[in-house]
């Protein structure tokens, strides 16, 4: 890592302008086991720099995958005239970057001893056991998987007005599934975790094995569940469902480049967005508590990836922000660009999103609800430049009188964020990482974790009509 | 680098995985070069270029597998790749399915190269990109684009194995893409998106200024929602709904892979009707000069024009040669192994095409009818039991003849049932992401839910 630093330091000491240069290596381990068989064991090698110049209010980027200076240098030629090219096409351009703190140093994770001293036979043998306990955990059980994978990844990132730092981290992460069948009709269960550091890290909430039956039991449970009614209703969303919340449907549209094409958020800073129980961040740090799956130290740009207050008890209050939207903002970046590999340029993306825990326990909530659903396990999710939003959700339980009653199948939740968010009426104690394995996408993919309490507010449900 | 150039670096592959211990190995290869031009904001933004090689090795040793995949040319790196891959075989558990196929004879594919995109450069590709937005402006200045890209490449693979695979194919592309919304003072519409792919730089812009008139058409739908109406009845897909949602949740039930693993509805239903007897879909990834046009797939095996679903009736599944080893009653690879070099061969699909009907998209829906048109779905489908619910994007809840935008409507049911309700498609096509050729198929009772 310090011989690709140097290099990449003696090249920009020889620029002139502002020229970025990031050497991003990656190794990826996946092992997947379906049915009793190991059905792949690959790993994955890539390595390259990435070089961008701004110059006359344009950008270029070039990237190489060969690590030398004669090709780093053709890199910084195609990158120098590409702004040019740009240059010549862009409209309301800034005339150049603001300068800010930019990191300087070693900026190392945990996790990287303990994943590198695991052999291939204990991630084979861990996707193998926990494949078996979920077929064996039912005679319903029809079919199962279990997948491992780690991303080990190095980064040195030099810039001409003086980043200079460097850092390794490891994200392993782990999801089973389980089919289970009954009378011909199919239903599914799905658990996820995924972490930046060690295995303490990707076990941190649950074991292997507890979620191996977990898939287990929901497969099985949700055979004789019938699907929800659709319509407006009450929802206590588990972290799993706040974290999809925060990060689809509010994240995404406060990402500045978003903010400058028109996305709801655009004109509301300094005014109320959502209920004063609400105060949300987005951190480079795994807040809380360590391990969450989008922790960065540094962002491909330089900047140290600390933590934003976009919510602040119910007002907005900021944007995330790149250097060059922080020039247009005349706000301080945010740490918040990333590239997905040495080939890609970096843009604005979240890292791990929350919503702030509150002081009320889920018991609390759950007996003070007469009739509404308790959410639990995306399925995926998508919202819009409305602020619309859409998540499938695996685990939709009946609240009557303040119980927990009926598990339902099939539940789809959807609302306007804004909206939502202004319903809030409870927000638990508790906090949970729970989107460690989740990737999110823009044009590129980012390892991402989003989280939260469990929250209760108004949502629209699809079902059954 | 040269199809001649990636043989080589394949067979120095395959020396180096028997040196290191392999009984049987297969060397892929790709070079690509691109000039790509990102836009943001509704401006130019990034004007970027690249170029790259890599390869996946994939070794057996005796039934056991590994897989490595890099992009390190230094001789040293690669010496040390087919040692891990080799490794990687010695720990993982045999399988007696696992092997590399014979070699088959491939034929090439029309138009797929361009000797002029090989030409190209950022300025031609900027130009162009400067004029997408110039005439999505000038079509509608409500209508933003937040990002979008041109680009071309040019790029060859190749693929062999000690099996006697040999083949190798150079090919051409031009993309050009814009992804944004309307919006007309406090009123944002939906994100939509559109694009415009080929293999050849010449007429090329025609095609990119059909892409911004239906960019510009399907933002200006979300303007104006309101609310919906919750009742049971008829849908519209549109052809982008069509391919978001309908062939996806089909296609993954056909994959032999899904079949053999029980996670498939269909897995029982060949030649039997399994959607009603007006659709008819094909695979063809031969199409001459078609965007996603190729020879031969993952495994060097032949791409062919095929019938998946004939009149509603299920024709055949997808196999690769692992699946086909391993279906009980001897099936053969049907050129389905995805993915690219850096992957493992997978199961997927070439190029699909839905069979037109006879009704214009325009009367999908009767004069008296209440129906729902899905502009796109954004939503969740499970793949294994075909429930899907989700959220329509740039819709219109059509009654009386009126079309009416709406927001906050959610649509819900099971895919496999709906294919059995498929009431009408039209006659207009489109062709969607180079990936597929598709009408606007009409479904009857669905559960429709406003907010």
């Amino acid at each position: 890592m310090s011989d690709s630093l140097e290099l990449l330091r003696e090249i920009a000491a020889k620029e002139g302008g502002f020229v970025e240069l990031r050497y991003h290596a990656k190794t990826s381990r996946s092992v997947g086991v379906d049915k009793g068989k190991v059905e792949r064991s690959q790993v994955r090698h890539r390595k390259g720099v990435g070089v961008r110049v701004f110059d006359g209010g344009g950008w270029g980027f070039a990237s190489t995958g060969s690590i030398d200076a004669d090709s780093i240098r053709r890199a910084v030629t195609a990158a120098r005239a590409g702004a040019t090219a740009s240059a010549s096409r862009a409209r309301q351009g800034i005339a150049s970057l603001p300068a800010c703190t930019l990191a300087r140093g070693v900026f190392d994770q945990p996790g990287l001893a303990d994943l590198a001293a695991r052999t291939l036979e204990e991630k084979i043998d861990l996707a193998i056991r926990l494949e078996a306990r979920v077929r064996g955990a039912s005679s319903a059980i029809r079919s199962a998987s279990c997948s491992y994978n780690e991303i080990f990844e190095e980064k040195a990132i030099v810039t001409t007005d003086g980043a200079a730092a460097t850092f390794r981290l490891v994200r392993p992460e782990l999801r089973v599934s389980a089919v289970a069948e009954k009378d011909g009709q199919l239903s599914t269960g799905n658990e996820a975790v995924g972490a930046t550091g060690g295995w303490d890290c990707l076990f941190h909430s649950a074991t292997g094995e507890a979620l191996a039956e977990h898939a287990a039991k929901v497969a099985q449970d949700l055979l004789s569940a019938r699907h929800a009614d659709g319509g407006r209703a009450t929802v206590i969303l588990a972290p799993s469902i706040v974290g999809l919340l925060v990060h689809e449907a509010i994240g995404h549209t406060v990402e500045a480049d978003f903010v400058q094409a028109g996305s709801v958020a655009a004109g509301k800073l300094g005014q109320r967005v959502a209920s004063d129980l609400v105060t949300l961040c987005d951190s480079g740090v795994s807040e809380h508590y360590r391990g969450a799956g989008g922790t960065i130290p540094v962002d491909d740009e330089g900047v140290i990836a600390g933590r934003t207050t976009i919510i602040q008890d119910g007002m907005l209050v900021s944007y995330l922000h790149n250097r060059e939207s922080a020039a247009r903002y005349g706000v301080a970046p945010t740490g918040n660009a990333r590239a997905w590999e040495y080939s890609d340029q970096p843009l604005i993306r979240m890292r791990n999103t929350y919503l702030a825990p509150g002081n009320r326990s889920i018991d609390e909530i759950i007996a003070d609800t007469s009739d509404g659903y308790l959410l639990d396990g995306p399925r995926n999710g998508q919202a819009d430049a409305t602020g619309e939003f859409m998540f499938g959700v695996q685990e939709a339980w009946r609240i009557q009188d303040g119980r927990k009653t009926e598990l339902l199948r099939g539940v789809t939740l959807s609302g306007i964020a804004f909206e939502v968010l202004e319903s809030v009426d409870a927000v638990s104690s508790d906090f949970r990482w729970d989107l460690g394995a989740g990737y999110c996408g823009k044009g590129q993919p980012a390892k991402v974790d989003a989280g939260g309490p469990y929250v209760r507010c108004r949502a629209l449900l699809g079902g059954e009509q | 680098m040269n199809e001649r150039s990636l043989f080589d670096l394949c067979q120095n592959l395959l020396e180096l995985a028997k040196k290191a211990g392999a009984d049987q190995a297969e060397a892929a290869a790709a070079w690509q070069r691109s000039s790509e031009t990102h836009l943001e904001n509704g401006s130019v933004h990034t004007v970027q270029s690249g170029e790259e090689t890599m390869y996946g090795l994939r070794v057996l040793v005796g039934s056991s597998q590994g897989f490595v995949t890099a992009n390190d040319m230094e001789p040293s790196l690669m010496a040390e790749r087919a040692a891990e891959a080799v490794a990687q075989a010695r720990v993982n558990p045999s399988d007696p399915f696992f092997g590399l196929p014979d070699a088959e004879t491939v034929t090439p594919v029309d138009g797929i190269y361009d000797a002029e995109v090989e030409a190209i450069g950022s300025t031609e590709v900027t130009a162009l990109a400067a004029d997408l937005l110039a005439r999505i402006r000038e079509l509608d200045a409500r209508v933003r684009v937040d990002s979008g890209s041109v680009s071309a490449l040019v790029g060859t693979r190749a693929l062999a194995s000690t099996m006697g695979v040999s083949v190798s194919e150079t090919a051409s592309g031009v993309d050009a893409s814009a992804f944004g919304m309307a919006v007309d003072g406090d009123d944002v519409g939906s994100f939509d998106y559109d694009s415009a792919e080929s293999r050849r730089w010449r007429g090329f812009d025609v095609a990119v200024g059909e892409a911004c008139r239906r960019f510009v058409d399907k933002c200006r739908a979300g303007l104006g929602a309101g609310k919906g109406e919750s009742f049971r009845g008829p849908i519209v897909l549109s052809p982008d709904a069509v391919i978001e949602f309908l062939l996806p949740t089909l296609i993954g039930a056909l994959g032999a892979d899904t079949v053999r693993k029980g996670r498939s509805p269909l897995a029982t239903k060949l030649s039997q009707p399994v959607a009603a007897s007006i659709l008819s879909v094909w695979e063809d990834g031969r199409t001459p000069g078609g965007a996603s046009s190729s020879a031969f797939d993952r495994e060097g095996m032949p791409v062919r024009r095929r019938a998946l679903l004939s009149s509603g009736v299920l024709q055949s599944f997808l196999y690769n040669h692992y699946e086909a080893r391993a279906a009980a009653g001897g099936a053969r690879s049907t050129g389905n192994a995805g993915g690219g070099v850096s992957s493992l061969p997978m199961v997927g699909a070439h190029r699909l095409e839905v069979d037109a009907g006879d009704v214009a998209m325009a009367d999908l829906v009767a004069s008296g009818e209440r129906a729902i048109w899905v502009g796109r779905y954004s939503g969740s489908t499970n793949a294994v039991t075909g429930d899907f619910s989700g959220v329509v994007k740039n819709g219109w809840l059509i009654r009386g003849g009126e079309r009416q935008p709406v927001r906050e409507v959610l649509i819900a049911g099971n895919v496999f049932e709906m294919l059995m309700r498929v009431s009408a498609i039209s006659r207009e096509r489109q062709e969607i992401g180079g990936s597929a050729l598709v009408p606007a198929i009409r479904a009857e009772d669905v559960s429709i839910t406003a907010g």
